[in-house]
Formats: structure tokens, C-alpha cells, sequence
């Protein structure tokens, strides 16, 4: 029998022997479902077989998994993500094993299906979509559906249906529903394995990072279509809405996003959520829901805060063509608010972002690419840049590589090497480590390290650590330290760029630390278990009297209601250790050592801190808290390396090579990678 | 893609009037052979329930705005948590459906049970399970012991989709009780207390009230009940300047 909060099985469909299985989800669960149970299934169908070198995301034997978390569907707030994992054809120089995921309805539909996920390997012979309808699973010809952009994708799943969804019930395996399937799909960009390709779900609920909707083009899966009957089985159905209340009580209106679409919109939520954050809107003009955050700044020449038609159709063309919209939109150092950075040049200063799209324009106005040179800018109109139609052939250029489109479907870095500019990454170009833009990685170092160890843009939005008003630093910097529950105020000192940097700073164990905490705290609670990355974790609450958030204690509250477990906060702290661990192990197969883990070279210069917001950070100096602006905050290889070492051995890898030791894995009852490692000379020295 | 393989009501040889001919929003109703004319306002049709039916009019009524609904199925998944214990969109006894590539605001549709005045689920239950419980406010519930799986509430039920909900795993039917009968919900539900689905709403989009909504339309139920915009200074006022408001009457003196 399933845990509660499970749906007890996990689909695994091979796209080339057709064939399809249920796997009891229960193995899995010890590293958490969700990013964790997907890692799992990684290593278990791609790694352990040893039957190749885990370089290239488009091979068939690459598997994408959507997984769901305990939380999903259960109709607590900030907790309906689906997430997305495999080999990830962005990640430069090599295609690491990444995540991304995305909200929407998915997951819930996905549960209430009786699914806690679905694992993909192979390749289809010819386009199909997986159509799941409670527990019946097809494969089902999508030839007539390539070609199709996102939007047109899911109106054409569901007209074959022939149901009037809304208005007729349904009957399914389980019982009868009014529900529409949930439809996750790539678009042209996907399909032209694109590397900056998303999946889309709904209006624009989109997985980008990794480009995963390039690995459902590579596998010639068009969509994944599910429609469930069945409830999710709750342990404690009064203490989970008692929670629910003791949580709207104490932390009401957890804020919000503000939004870019003025007053033209309506907050619209993922499942469950109901939170107004603005962070998805249903728009009053003309486009769909979703039409907030990093998709309305893809095209964003025109000021983003005002909602221009021109923009609008931008929002639409990024969520339709399915493209990832945070690295291939003109965010440059036009984009935003530039008066922190009146000065900016290409040297010495760094850029705010330097997304694809302005790295483009860049290029071309840097006669590298375009008239006279190599590289044929058509069928970019560069006459007609910051009009609607540029915009619309930039999309379709991008998304169907054509002409220079071809260039860039390749994503920036490897279109930085394409015309022979790597160095770019350590002047121009601002873009982290394995080939992602940089998002505020600085001056909160522990994003930046969170990408370094890790494989993408870690997306480190709740920690938000700039002045707080009626707040004293010391004061401040005591709440977060017991919200995390190791009680160590040096976690939170930026001291950056004197000695102390070295005993408690940025550069000291204690960041190392912190550092650990994040990422184990991440893989578990938000990538695994389905809590969303604007809601959690919270460790500090203006609107709470004592400035707590609700971070340690709504996470195993809303868990344990759920699951029946009688979890601690550091028990899902431990899971997120293990399934991260295991991450490790899959990087290091794919030839992660700590030679590689190094900082673009922007992070070593002045400006790496590109701070339009909140740059007061907690400073230590030897004998008292207080706040200092930190935006000059940049990064010496010195103390990097030190930090590496500290970072290493906190989590028990070999401060030599930043492999995992064998008590490191075994102690998490690891020990089958222990001895995998070691049979290929990749086993951390005790 | 399933097929609509069981359509409800799957009862039509007990029909004694057309479902097609019971026709909500026009005004007119056709049931068991009388002629009941439905009048635009809600005193109109509050006159007639209690001319032309025996069933005392609910004192509550779940009314709802679908133009500030979120569409998170909070409501739904809250729903069907307090009354089975388990998150279940199709056990929950209101239904919001989301077509999010439809243009605002036809992208949410929200279709809750209307406490009819005159209740067909409960005229035609041949058991009585369906009725109006006059210890809990007059609303209209099932008594699931009573309930012998016929579905005729269901098929009875004049709403496109129908209202009451069929349990394919107690093989009865249910449908909104106001909370009356909630045995996972910490709560007294019912007239005076909770109501899971308002409760968790946080866009305030649903709203229990007293008094019979218009029954010609939708209207009646799908209202605005955000509150209104705070006043803005008059234009070309000073910046600072207060807005114009009523003042305040004066505060009782206490006694």
C-alpha cells in the first residue's frame, strides 16, 4: 500500500521498445520523490548499467523524468511543481545531469492519475505523445501534432477527445471527472532541439533550464497528456487543514511578487496555491495566464514594467514557440534600472545580464557577426531591432534554426564558441558557470556556489537577505540562524574582503556550511518533495512579530499531516544529503572534479556584483553585526579555493578531487555507489 | 483520450419532464407537470418557491466571483479533504474548471450547487436521502445511509454540468452540504460556522450569504465580491492631498 501523499507508482515508458511499466514508487521515496526519486531512476537505468559515457542528452539511453512530490496536489500553498530531470543539452562544456520544473496543474492531474511521475528512455521511430488516463497508458501518433506550437499543441490533444470539458462528465477507470487532461509540451524550439528549449504546460507554466524540451525533440515526444479520477490519500486530513490555518494565521498573504503587468492583471495560481503573489496573472488585454516573471521579459527593449502590446506578443511567441526565455531574451544592461551602474562599459565594469539576445545584438554591433564578416546574420531584420517583427523572426529564427537561428539554438555559450569567443565569458559576457546567464548570483555568494556545485542557476530567490526595516543586523542575522536550525550566525556573514572573510565570511567553513545546508535543504524540500521556490524556504518573515518565518516548521508540519511520518526538519535535511550525494556520484561519472568547479572570470573583478536589489548584507567585523552595502562584493581564486576545500570536506567528499568518500556514501546506505565509484577509480580517498 | 463512456443521469426512463425543457436562465421551469415562471429578482422567485413547492428556502447559499478566482482548485481540493479525507477533484462538491488558453475571463468557469428553491434532487430522491434539513438552515443535503446509489438527484439536477457528485467507491451520490457533514474538518460547518472552500479561498472569490440569489441567470451567483477601490485623491489635488471620503459618523458613546 502506497504511503499517503504517494500515488504508490511511477510510469517508465521506453519510447523504443514501446514498451510500458509501473514501478512501485516506494524504493524511491528514501530519496524523497520528486528531483530525488528521479535521480534515483538515473542512476539506476543510466549510470549503473555502465553502458555509456553520459556525454550527450540527445542520445535515446538519456532518461527525462516529470516527477510529482508528497506535496503535490494536496492543495497546500507554494507546493504544485513538477519536476523535470535528465541529462541537460544547455549544461557547457558538458551536459550534466540537471533539473529544471515547472507548475500549473500538472502534478496534481499527474497524482490523481495514480502516478507519482514518468521516466522516459528511448527514442520513438516516429512523433508520439504519452496519453495517460488514470491508470491506462498509451502511446498515441503525434505526426499531426509536430509542428504545432505549444498553445495549438494542447487545443489539438484535447479537441480529438471530443469531450465538452466543463460541461459533460467524464467517466475514466476511476470515476467520472469535468477536468480537462493536464498537457506538458515543447514547441518548435523543442522540436529543432533547440538547447534553450522548454516545456510548457498551460499558458506558460514552463520548465527551462536544461533544455528539456530539445531532449523531448531528441526522443520524438511531442507531449505528455494525463487526466486522473482518484483522490491523493491524505494520513491526517484534519491536521493537514489545521496546518493550513495555523500557517494563514501566522504568515497571511505571504507577499507579493509585484508582478511586471501593472494593473492589467488577475493573479492566477498553480494547484493548491491560491497565494495573489502576482506570480502567474490572467490577463485583461490579450495574452494567457502564466504571463509574468521571466517570460515577460523576453523581450524586454521596450520598458518591461509597462505591458505594450509589443511585449505582450513577446510573453506569447517565448511560452508558444517553448523557449527559455531567461536565457534567450535582451536582458542586457538596458534591461533594468541602470543608475547603480551609470559607468558601464565592456571593461573594466561587468554587465547586469547578458542573455542571448543582447549578446547577439552585441555581436553585431561589434561587427562580429553580420555584413562583412562570417556569419550571416539573416533573417534577423537588424534595421527593424526593437520592433514587433524583429522580435517574431528572432523567435522563429531561434526556434527552427534557421539561418543565424541555427548559431544561436546552440545557446549563448556555445555560440560565444562558435565564433571563437570563449574568452567572452571572463570579460563580456556574464554568464556562470556551465553555460548559464547569470540571474543575482551576487553578492548572496551562496547562490553563486549553490551554481557551482550544482548544475544550473539554483534560482536562490528565497534568501533574501538585504536590510530589513526596524531590524537590527544582529538582531537579524540571530532569526535566520535559528530558522535553519544549526544556530550559527556566521552562516550569514558577507564579510568579503578583509581576513575575516576567511574566519567567518564568505571564504570561511562556516559558508561552506550554509552553502551545504542550502543545497541539501533544495533537493529535498523544494526539487523533491514540491515546495515552491517563491514560497519556501522562509526563513525570515517581516510580517511576523518575532521575524520568523514559517521555515523550519511548516515544512515537516505540512509533510507529516500528509505522509502519516513523524519527520523532523533535519530528517528531510538527510534525504536531501543522500539524493545529493547521489547527484555527485552522477557528476562525477560524467567527469565532474574539482579542477573544473571554478568561477567564470567576471566573479574575480569589480562589478561581479551586479546589485540592483538588496545589496545591505550582514557584515561581521571581528566584534559586531551591521549592514554594508556590498555591491562592490567580487571573489579572489585564493579565497574560492579555500572555500572549495571547507565545502568539500563539509559534505565528505575528497578535498583533492571533490569525489565522494565510501563513509560519506555509505553512512547515507549508499553503499552500491560507493562501490560503483571505486570500480571505475572515482571513489574519493578516506 | 477517454471517451464519455457512462454519461449521467444514465436514469432518462424515469424522466417525467424533458431536462432540456427545464431551462435555467430563461426563466421558465417546467417540473412535474406545473408551470413555475422563475421572476428576475430573488423576492419574484422566493415568492414562487414558496407558492408552488413544499421546501422551506435554504438560509445560505455559496456565491462566488469567477473573475478574481485563481483558478488553484483550493476550494476543491479543501472540499473534498474535509468530506472524504482525501484530495479528490472529482469527489469535491463544487467544481471550478480552467481552460487557461481561453481569453480572460472565459478561462474559469465555477459551477456550485445552487440550493435550488425548488431542490429537484430532493423532489425526486425515492428514498428521502436527498432533503431539506431543517436543523441545519434548510440546506439541501444527502443523508448517506439513506442514499441507495439510484443517482436520480443526479439525473434531476437542472445545471449543465450536474451538481451532485457520484462516489463510484461508496457507490452513493453526495453533494454540497454546506459542511454540515464533515467528519474531517475540525469545524463546525453549517449555518453559523466554516465552510472549507470559502475558508482556504484566498482570492475571496466565493461567499456564503442569506439571501436566495436571482435565479434567472448565473448572475445571482457569479458576482463581484471584491471590495470596492479605495478612493483616489480628486484629480489635480496636491500631492498628499486625502482622498475624498464620507466622514466618519460619530462613534456611539459607551455606555
Amino acid at each position: 500500500m502506497a504511503t499517503p501523499g504517494f500515488a504508490g507508482k511511477i510510469l517508465l515508458v521506453n519510447l523504443t521498445t514501446k514498451e510500458i511499466r509501473a514501478l512501485d514508487t516506494e524504493p524511491y521515496e528514501a530519496y524523497g520523490g520528486g528531483h530525488g526519486a528521479a535521480t534515483a531512476l538515473f542512476w539506476e537505468y543510466c549510470v549503473a548499467p555502465g553502458e555509456w559515457d553520459l556525454q550527450d542528452a540527445f542520445d535515446p539511453r538519456n532518461m527525462v523524468s516529470l516527477m510529482t512530490g508528497a506535496v503535490s496536489g494536496t492543495g497546500i500553498p507554494a507546493a504544485a511543481r513538477t519536476s523535470v530531470s535528465g541529462l541537460s543539452p544547455q549544461c557547457y562544456p558538458i551536459q550534466w545531469f540537471c533539473h529544471s520544473n515547472f507548475g500549473g496543474t500538472f502534478s496534481m492531474m499527474l497524482k490523481m492519475a495514480g502516478w507519482d511521475g514518468v521516466a522516459v528512455i528511448g527514442k520513438a521511430d516516429s512523433p508520439v505523445y504519452i496519453n495517460i488516463v488514470d491508470d491506462k497508458v498509451t502511446l498515441e501518433d503525434a505526426k499531426s501534432l509536430w509542428g504545432l506550437n505549444t498553445w495549438e499543441c494542447q487545443q489539438e490533444i484535447w479537441k480529438r477527445s471530443g469531450v465538452r470539458y466543463g460541461e459533460e462528465w467524464q467517466q475514466l477507470d476511476s470515476g467520472y471527472t469535468l477536468q480537462r487532461p493536464a498537457i506538458v509540451t515543447m514547441g518548435p524550439a523543442g522540436e529543432s532541439m533547440t538547447r534553450v528549449a522548454s516545456l510548457v504546460h498551460g499558458g506558460g507554466s514552463g520548465a527551462g533550464q536544461g533544455g528539456f524540451g530539445a531532449v523531448f525533440g531528441a526522443k520524438n515526444l511531442k507531449a505528455v497528456a494525463v487526466v486522473g479520477s482518484k483522490g491523493i490519500k491524505i494520513a491526517d486530513p484534519k491536521g493537514l487543514r489545521d496546518t493550513r490555518e495555523w500557517w494563514d494565521k501566522n504568515w497571511p498573504r505571504f507577499g507579493g511578487f509585484g508582478g511586471f503587468g501593472g494593473g492589467q492583471t488577475i493573479a492566477t495560481c498553480c494547484a493548491g496555491c491560491g497565494v495573489p503573489r502576482m506570480c502567474r496573472n490572467r490577463n485583461r488585454t490579450f495574452s494567457l495566464d502564466s504571463d509574468d516573471c521571466a517570460e515577460s521579459t523576453w523581450y524586454t527593449l521596450i520598458d518591461h514594467k509597462v505591458p505594450t502590446e509589443v511585449n505582450q506578443r513577446g510573453t506569447d511567441i517565448c511560452q508558444q514557440l517553448g523557449l527559455n526565455a531567461m536565457e534567450t531574451c535582451f536582458m542586457g544592461p538596458m534591461s533594468f534600472d541602470t543608475s547603480h551602474n551609470k559607468d558601464f562599459t565592456i571593461q573594466p565594469r561587468v554587465p547586469a545580464y547578458t542573455a542571448l539576445g543582447w549578446y547577439m545584438k552585441t555581436m553585431y554591433d561589434m561587427k562580429v557577426i553580420g555584413p562583412g564578416t562570417k556569419h550571416d546574420i539573416s533573417p534577423l531584420p537588424m534595421d527593424a531591432y526593437k520592433s514587433r517583427e524583429f522580435m517574431e523572426i528572432y523567435g522563429f529564427a531561434l526556434a527552427n534554426r534557421v539561418g543565424i537561428g541555427n548559431l544561436l539554438a546552440e545557446g549563448t555559450a556555445r555560440f560565444a564558441e562558435k565564433l571563437g569567443r570563449t574568452d567572452d565569458f571572463n570579460t563580456l559576457c556574464r554568464l556562470t558557470m556551465w553555460g548559464y546567464q547569470d540571474h543575482w548570483s551576487m553578492p548572496g555568494v551562496e547562490w553563486a556556489y549553490g551554481n557551482l556545485m550544482d548544475s544550473r542557476d539554483i534560482n536562490n530567490h528565497d534568501m533574501s537577505l538585504g536590510r530589513k526595516r526596524n531590524w537590527t543586523c544582529e538582531n537579524f542575522v540571530k532569526v535566520l540562524a535559528e530558522r535553519t536550525k544549526a544556530n550559527e550566525p556566521f552562516w550569514f556573514d558577507y564579510s568579503w574582503n578583509n581576513e575575516q572573510a576567511y574566519k567567518t565570511g564568505i571564504y570561511s567553513k562556516h559558508k561552506a556550511e550554509f552553502v551545504a545546508w542550502r543545497q541539501h535543504y533544495w533537493n529535498y524540500y523544494k526539487e523533491s518533495v514540491g515546495f515552491c521556490d517563491w514560497g519556501y524556504a522562509q526563513l525570515f518573515s517581516q510580517g511576523h512579530p518575532e521575524g520568523k518565518g514559517y521555515t523550519p516548521e511548516a515544512e515537516p508540519r505540512f509533510l507529516n499531516a500528509i505522509t502519516g511520518r513523524k519527520h523532523t526538519f533535519e530528517d528531510g535535511i538527510e534525504i536531501g544529503r543522500r539524493s545529493w550525494n547521489l547527484k555527485r556520484a552522477i557528476f562525477v561519472m560524467q567527469g565532474r572534479h574539482k579542477k573544473m568547479e571554478n568561477f567564470t572570470g567576471y566573479y574575480y573583478r569589480p562589478g561581479a556584483s551586479y546589485c540592483g536589489f538588496a545589496p545591505e548584507l550582514p557584515i561581521f567585523d571581528g566584534s559586531k553585526w551591521e549592514w554594508q552595502n556590498c555591491k562592490e562584493l567580487y571573489l579572489t581564486r585564493e579565497g574560492v579555493d579555500q572555500w572549495k576545500t571547507h565545502f568539500y570536506n563539509v559534505e565528505g567528499w575528497d578535498p583533492n578531487s571533490g569525489y565522494p568518500k565510501r563513509k560519506t556514501l555509505e553512512d547515507l546506505g549508499m553503499k552500491y555507489v560507493a562501490d560503483f565509484l571505486q570500480s571505475k577509480n572515482k571513489l574519493g580517498s578516506a | 483520450m477517454a471517451k464519455n463512456k457512462k454519461p449521467m443521469p444514465a436514469k432518462a426512463d424515469k424522466k417525467e419532464f424533458s431536462r432540456r425543457a427545464f431551462v435555467v436562465g430563461s426563466g421558465t421551469a417546467l417540473a412535474g407537470g406545473a408551470v413555475a415562471v422563475l421572476s428576475s429578482g430573488a423576492t419574484g422567485a422566493a415568492a414562487v418557491a414558496a407558492e408552488k413547492n413544499p421546501y422551506a428556502p435554504s438560509t445560505m447559499y455559496l456565491v462566488y466571483d469567477s473573475r478574481h478566482c485563481a483558478g488553484c482548485y483550493g476550494c476543491m481540493l479543501a472540499c473534498s479533504l474535509v468530506h472524504e479525507g482525501e484530495t479528490n477533484l472529482s469527489l469535491s462538491r463544487i467544481q471550478i474548471h480552467r481552460a487557461v488558453l481561453n481569453i480572460y475571463p472565459s478561462d474559469i468557469k465555477i459551477n456550485v450547487c445552487r440550493q435550488c428553491p425548488d431542490p429537484l434532487c430532493v423532489r425526486y430522491c425515492p428514498t428521502g436521502a436527498a432533503h431539506v434539513s431543517a436543523e441545519s438552515g434548510n440546506v439541501r443535503v444527502i443523508d448517506a445511509p439513506k442514499c441507495i446509489g439510484c443517482r436520480t438527484c443526479i439525473e434531476y439536477c437542472p445545471h449543465i454540468p450536474h451538481r451532485p457528485i457520484w462516489n463510484p467507491t461508496t457507490k452513493k451520490s453526495t453533494k454540497c452540504d454546506m459542511c454540515v457533514d464533515t467528519p474531517y474538518y475540525n469545524k463546525k460547518g453549517g449555518p453559523g460556522g466554516s465552510q472549507a472552500c470559502v475558508e482556504v479561498c484566498l482570492a475571496n472569490a466565493l461567499k456564503i450569504v442569506a439571501e436566495l440569489p436571482s435565479q434567472t441567470d448565473i448572475s445571482g451567483y457569479d458576482r463581484n465580491l471584491q471590495p470596492p477601490p479605495k478612493a483616489k485623491p480628486p484629480l489635480g489635488a496636491s500631492p498628499g492631498a486625502k482622498p475624498e471620503t464620507t466622514p466618519p459618523a460619530k462613534a456611539e458613546p459607551k455606555r
